[in-house]
């Protein structure tokens, strides 16, 4: 039983805490070996602003190679009241990454008695992805997320972020994908922006979670690692809306009807 | 002095003594249980004694300000690489108090060249239901007190804190007379017993004090101290909104009934 963290020179940091009490490993780093392990990976998962916060949906299928592993994949996680994560890449990282994200957060809130700032959420995924560094020069473990967040201090307030494997961080003025499918699934949502009904940000949610359904499958179209609706096993994507109010996700019986009525 | 028994025993009694001195101003801090969670109350002048430790366990403490910080660190630390390495459900506080908080406050006590902790700890976990609501008092000795870890005793619906063991009567006194329905009555009686527990600190009041008493006292000494109320909410498992807060719009009406 030891006192305080004192392994960190940063109050409230989680992963200190957990490295000093070996609760997490360093990736080992073995640079210029590709690994030939073929591991799991997922997904088409994207983020938009609309009128009242932002979306964030994911398909569901996991892949490893050729074989289906899983078509129930959680690809959209909830980090804490107000932020969510998005996963593509290899999940193994990605949950424990969230994991450590959500815990994080939640520890520097009850040590220092604050919350923490947008910029230092974003920032501390985007040192997660960059501790990754060895295993995305092995090939393995790669993970390129996304962060959607709701500040209600910006003038702003819908955030969301997208990142590099590397851990570069960039911010989306309206939309941003990411997993194989994500050329197909940004080429909807651009042509949607500027060509469609109306721009993405002055959408209503039910208009928006149809976006989010329509994209998802035209990337399902020609992806054969992103899952389609299953409407006999009843498999939808996840969609998770951020609002002032805090994170919701859509039930199962909303995008059942929305999907039923308008897109199949 | 260690091949000295008698002088270790004269030490610690000193220390105890010092202790027990730097602690008897410090005011109530009370946990109370109701259907929809627990109520932690406390009234303070300058610094906040109600934290969150993790999501169904809150600390309030009495003593020194860096002791019990160093202490409710440890506490969020232990609970937060429990949950993280395993899962939010096996954070437990009874494994918590008795397994790391007690033999870590004894040893600090007792190893006469090193310094103790001066606190006194009130521990509250929110259960699913009422009858699974645990507080636990730890004194600056290790000595620990739940309100219900061994079978076939009764279970006080309530834990509290207080400067003297006369203060702390008098709080319990209030408590386990009072019947809780919500958290507006949870205040209420949270506040006499405060008041109560304060009343009793004082040595020139030997008596428990009767009803006009207590409210002349009550309405001095909502003059000089604020309040802090905070409720660990009950059934939220799996969100993050354990710990909460009581806005100022609660507060109000009931402590303008004291004014």
């Amino acid at each position: 039983m030891d006192g305080p963290n004192q392994s960190s020179p940063l109050a409230g940091d989680f992963l200190a805490v957990l490295k000093q009490r070996k609760l997490v490993n360093d990736v080992p780093h073995n640079a210029g070996h590709r690994s030939e392990l073929k591991e799991t990976t997922a997904t088409t998962i994207l983020g938009f602003k609309f009128a009242g916060g932002v979306l964030v949906a994911g398909d569901r299928r996991a892949t490893s190679g050729n074989v289906v592993m899983y078509d129930r994949a959680d690809k959209v996680l909830e980090i804490d009241r107000h932020s969510v994560m998005a996963i593509a890449g290899s999940p193994a990282t990605a949950w424990e990454m969230a994991r450590i994200l959500e815990h994080s957060f939640q520890f520097y809130r009850r040590s220092q008695l604050q919350e923490m700032s947008v910029e230092g959420k974003v920032r501390a995924l985007s040192k997660l992805l960059r501790d990754n560094l060895g295993m995305v020069i092995q090939g393995v473990g790669v993970v390129v997320p996304l962060f959607a967040t709701y500040d209600k201090k910006s003038s702003d307030p819908a955030k969301v972020f997208f990142y590099d494997a590397m851990g570069a961080q960039f911010e989306a003025t309206d939309f941003a994908s990411s997993g194989s499918g994500a050329p197909a699934v940004r080429s909807v949502l651009y042509y949607e922006n500027n060509w469609g009904a109306k721009p993405l940000r002055e959408r209503g949610q039910e208009e928006s979670i149809l976006l989010a359904l329509k994209a998802l499958d035209t990337a399902a179209e020609a992806d054969t690692a992103t899952g389609g609706v299953d409407r006999h096993a009843r498999i939808f994507p996840i969609i998770k809306i951020v609002t002032e109010a805090g994170v919701r996700t859509v039930g199962d019986d909303t995008l059942s009807e929305l999907f039923q009525s308008q897109v199949a | 002095m260690i091949d000295e028994p008698y002088r270790w025993v004269e030490a610690i009694s000193n220390r105890r003594e010092y202790i027990e001195n730097e602690l008897a101003p410090g005011s109530p801090t009370i946990g109370l249980s109701f259907s929809d969670g627990i109520l932690l109350l406390t009234f303070g002048r300058d610094r906040r004694k109600i934290f969150e430790i993790y999501d169904r366990i809150a600390m309030g403490g009495i003593g020194h300000p860096g002791d019990i910080e160093r202490l409710r660190m440890m506490a969020i630390e232990l609970a937060s690489t429990e949950g993280f390495t395993r899962s939010a459900a096996d954070v437990s506080l009874r494994r918590m108090a008795t397994y790391s908080f007690s033999p870590v406050l004894k040893q600090a006590f007792e190893q006469i060249y090193g310094a103790p902790y001066l606190a006194r700890l009130l521990f509250a976990e929110v259960g699913e239901s009422q009858e699974e609501d645990l507080f636990v008092r730890l004194d600056y000795d290790g000595a620990m007190h739940a309100n219900a870890m061994s079978a076939g005793k009764r279970r006080e619906s309530f834990g509290a804190i207080a400067g003297t063991r006369r203060g702390l009567e008098q709080v319990e006194s209030v408590l386990s007379r009072a019947k809780i329905s919500n958290l507006r009555n949870a205040l209420e009686t949270a506040i006499r017993a405060w008041g109560a527990g304060l009343y009793a600190s004082d040595e020139d009041h030997a008596e428990a004090p009767e009803e006009p008493a207590l409210k002349q006292f009550l309405k001095s000494r909502l003059e000089q101290y604020t309040i802090e109320a905070a409720v660990l909410e009950r059934g939220t498992a799996g969100s993050h909104a354990g710990f909460v807060e009581v806005p100022e719009a609660d507060l109000e009406p009931v402590l303008s009934k004291f004014r």
